[in-house]
């Protein structure tokens, strides 16, 4: 008989996840047939921001999410730049890059340690107390001295995200939300003290990532090698690409491409678009491009049960984020599964944080940081660049000088997305199905599996809760304690 | 490696978090109203078996108050909170278990009482507040009456929670409004901001924990201590650096938008982002040749925008 079983709330990612799969045993191992990813949120972005000035665009949509804000700045400066037909001024690009890169690399460490690590590590004996007590427990897991590494190094992260905030905040104002984002560039005048303050910070995390982050990473991946065949998931990759190298933006720290069906591929934007078959959204809603999207909800829609549109390239599922980005430049081609991602993104920080250091250097103190050009009576533009947790796209539409439009597809929306018109299911969905579960109690692997794309609910915009769904023989999660 | 061992490896006792506290004030000329005194009362109410307890519920937010707070350094650090002060029995982003056996701790709490409640993130009403759905059958605006009813204080992290910020911005889609003033007599603290500036939490915090009783609060419910002050005036470190009139030219960005006049807050002498125990922050706002946008004020973000517009 096949069970069901019940993930709400899903905790340690971002937001208001659900997830809901069902179980049965399959050449006789125990393991998922069926899987539902859904978010329980819902705020309207896109409609609360047609009518407003487009540069409060760059402030508003970073408080879509607190994880990845600063790469919202990113997509809607790079939107309006298109809009107001600016290029960024130099020191501009590439301050804008130093303040995305201080927070991927503290998203990426928060992610590794404190979101993702948990689930590998039996804590009990090291911190017997909230949040990390109860816990799910599973055999596998990491215990006595090895453990208590981790937890160390946990704790150790903590100070470093910390200081990845204090380093991007040099030039941002405060984070985690970035200031210093404007169409023409940035901010704040560019002087050498700055550079040496934040030169310093980075040494200290090109440190942390290259001789603790990476070693753990390699140790996790030793540990369990089994999750190199497990949450393998859709097979394709998706990544806009991030941080320009030159203002036009041809040259990119990481990629744009897709890795389709074995073979990689350009990105052509107008081949995106966003189905509702099993979203709340109005038929009209569906089978639309982001540049012509239509946000109309029909909560009572039958065959729905999510309120995330599902974004698909050319039609097919895609998942994007670290791995994606790695893979599509070349810089990481083992596999694509749980583990695979983990370690890619571990690898990920290693690259930005290198990279910055050259980007310290390419600023010139007291050049101009910003282009000014007034606000256009009309104008469109796209910003695509890439959030922590992959690539994120802004679209913009100015009129009277103001913004008539605005759609946003997000990450997570790729990620956690619901079937399409073709039955096919989101990224996440399909990493679930056929991962084994031991224990219907301590399904831990489904927390693996679901920790390892780092999902950020809050992105996903279009989010609501889902419907009441058939239940078969539906169990919960060990109570605990 | 023992609790113990994590503990000191952590680098930080109960006691050191509670002698860090009475930093607060003096140094930045802030009202220092209660907080200077608290060290004493503090050290009092420290118990052998556990810190209190804390429940942390997210609705409509966007978790950055809680990264932000992931900041916090100069009372203490997050880590010294977490395993030495507080119980954090729930915490979205943090908690280990999931699902079944997380809604279990929060009802535990629950039941127990005594509690510190923290909100983050507006409260939709709209569609029967199934905008923002917790857990089955736990909608956020069931939730947040439901365990303000047993809770010792109730704080209100961040804009949206204390006042619908982001999320009630025209044309507020889906009815989300903020916390009440108070429950079943309870006033509720509210910490504003976009986010919130973690020495704020954590201040009021160990006010909380040190005296027994919230802190002076302003019309809005927010601490004086941090929020008595206009940003604008001339304490402000840009009063005398010139005008800008554009970005990256440094300066006063009045001309530009800044809301310091129309914002009470004390980022521009507390400043962001700081590296170490009791010291300054790194920058701010306006420090960065940006405009203050007014995020700790009830009328943000409508009544602030649009942001690179100057005040008339």
């Amino acid at each position: 008989m096949s069970t069901t079983i019940s993930i709400s709330p899903m905790t340690r990612v971002e937001g208001h996840l659900d997830i809901e799969v069902t179980v049965d045993t399959d050449g006789a191992v125990q393991q998922v047939i069926d899987a539902k990813a859904a978010g329980q949120m819902f705020r309207g972005f896109e409609r609360i921001l047609v009518g407003r000035d487009p540069r409060d665009a760059v402030q508003l949509t970073q408080r879509i999410c607190g994880v990845c804000p600063v790469s919202h700045g990113m997509a809607s400066s790079l939107a309006l730049d298109a809009a107001y037909a600016v290029t960024p001024a130099e020191n501009g690009r590439i301050v804008r890059n130093l303040t995305l890169g201080a927070n991927f690399i503290q998203s990426h460490i928060l992610h590794f340690y404190h979101l993702a690590a948990p689930d590998y590590i039996n804590t009990d004996g090291i911190l017997d107390m909230s949040p990390w007590r109860p816990h799910l427990s599973s055999p596998d897991m990491v215990t006595g001295s090895a453990a208590a590494a981790l937890v160390g190094n946990y704790v150790a992260a903590l100070s470093m995200r910390r200081k990845a905030h204090q380093m991007g905040s040099i030039f941002a104002g405060h984070m985690p939300i970035a200031m210093n984002f404007v169409p023409g560039g940035a901010t704040k005048p560019v002087t050498a003290a700055d550079i040496t303050a934040f030169r310093a910070l980075l040494a200290e995390l090109r440190s942390f990532i290259s001789n603790v982050m990476l070693a753990d990473g390699e140790a996790l991946l030793s540990l369990f090698n089994d999750y190199t065949q497990i949450g393998t998931g859709c097979g394709n990759l998706l990544a806009y690409g991030v941080f320009d190298l030159t203002s036009a933006g041809t040259s990119k720290l990481l990629a744009r491409g897709r890795y389709t069906n074995g073979a990689l591929g350009t990105v052509d934007t107008t081949q995106i678009r966003e189905y509702v078959s099993h979203a709340w959204y109005t038929a009209n809603s569906g089978n639309r491009t982001p540049a012509a999207g239509v946000t109309e909800p029909a909560a009572d829609k039958d065959g729905a049960y999510s309120w995330i549109k599902a974004p698909r390239y050319a039609g097919a599922v895609h998942e994007v984020g670290p791995l994606a980005r790695m893979w599509v430049n070349g810089d990481y081609r083992y596999g694509i599964s749980a583990m695979d991602r983990i370690v890619a993104r571990a690898l990920e920080a290693e690259k930005v944080a290198n990279a910055m250091d050259g980007w310290l250097s390419q600023l010139v103190p007291g050049g101009p940081v910003y282009t000014h050009k007034a606000t256009p009576s009309s104008g469109t533009g796209v910003g695509l660049t890439e959030a922590p947790r992959g690539a994120l796209g802004h679209w913009a539409q100015i009129g009277s000088s103001r913004l008539t439009q605005y759609q946003i597809v997000s990450p997570t929306g790729w990620n956690a997305s619901p079937m399409d018109d073709s039955g096919q299911h989101g990224a996440i969905e399909q990493a679930l199905i056929g991962t084994p579960v031991r224990d219907l109690k301590n399904p831990i692997e489904l927390l693996r599996v679901v920790h390892s794309f780092d999902p950020c609910l809050s992105c996903s915009v279009h989010l609501v809760r889902p419907g009441k769904k058939a239940e078969i023989c539906r169990v919960d999660v060990a109570a605990g304690v | 490696m023992s609790n113990t061992e994590v503990m000191t490896k952590m680098g930080l006792t109960r006691r050191d978090f509670m002698r860090a506290t009475s930093a607060i004030g003096a140094a930045f000329g802030l009202e220092a109203t209660g907080v200077m005194s608290l060290v004493g009362d503090a050290q009092a109410k420290e118990t052998a078996a556990g810190g209190v307890p804390v429940l942390w519920l997210q609705g409509q937010a966007c978790s950055g108050c809680s990264v932000s707070l992931l900041n916090t350094i100069f009372y203490t650090t997050i880590d010294d909170l977490a395993v030495n002060t507080l119980d954090i029995n729930f915490h979205p982003n943090l908690t280990a278990a999931v699902g079944t056996m997380a809604v279990a701790q929060v009802e535990r709490t629950y039941r127990q009482g005594g509690y510190v409640l923290v909100l983050e993130g507006a409260i939709p009403t709209g569609s029967g507040g199934k905008f923002c759905n917790l857990w089955p059958g736990m909608t956020f605006d069931k939730a947040v009456e439901r365990y303000a009813a047993r809770a010792a204080f109730i704080m209100g992290v961040g804009t949206c929670a204390c006042y619908g910020g982001i999320a009630a911005a025209a044309p507020n889609p889906t009815g989300a409004r903020g916390l009440a003033d108070s429950y079943g007599g309870k006033r509720v603290v509210k910490i504003p901001g976009c986010p919130i500036h973690p020495d704020w939490v954590v201040g009021t915090v160990a006010y909380i924990l040190a005296n027994g009783t919230a802190p002076a609060l302003d019309a809005y419910g927010r601490p004086t201590t941090f929020f008595g002050r206009r940003l604008h005036g001339d304490h402000c470190p840009l009063k005398d650096r010139g005008e800008a009139h554009r970005p990256g030219q440094g300066g006063c960005t009045k001309e530009m938008g800044c809301r310091g006049p129309k914002t009470f807050c004390d980022c521009n002498v507390r400043l962001w982002n700081g590296g170490a125990s009791g010291a300054k922050g790194v920058s701010w706002c306006s420090g960065a040749g940006a405009v203050c946008v007014g995020c700790t004020e009830p009328t943000f973000p409508d009544g602030m925008s649009p942001f690179y517009t100057k005040i008339e």
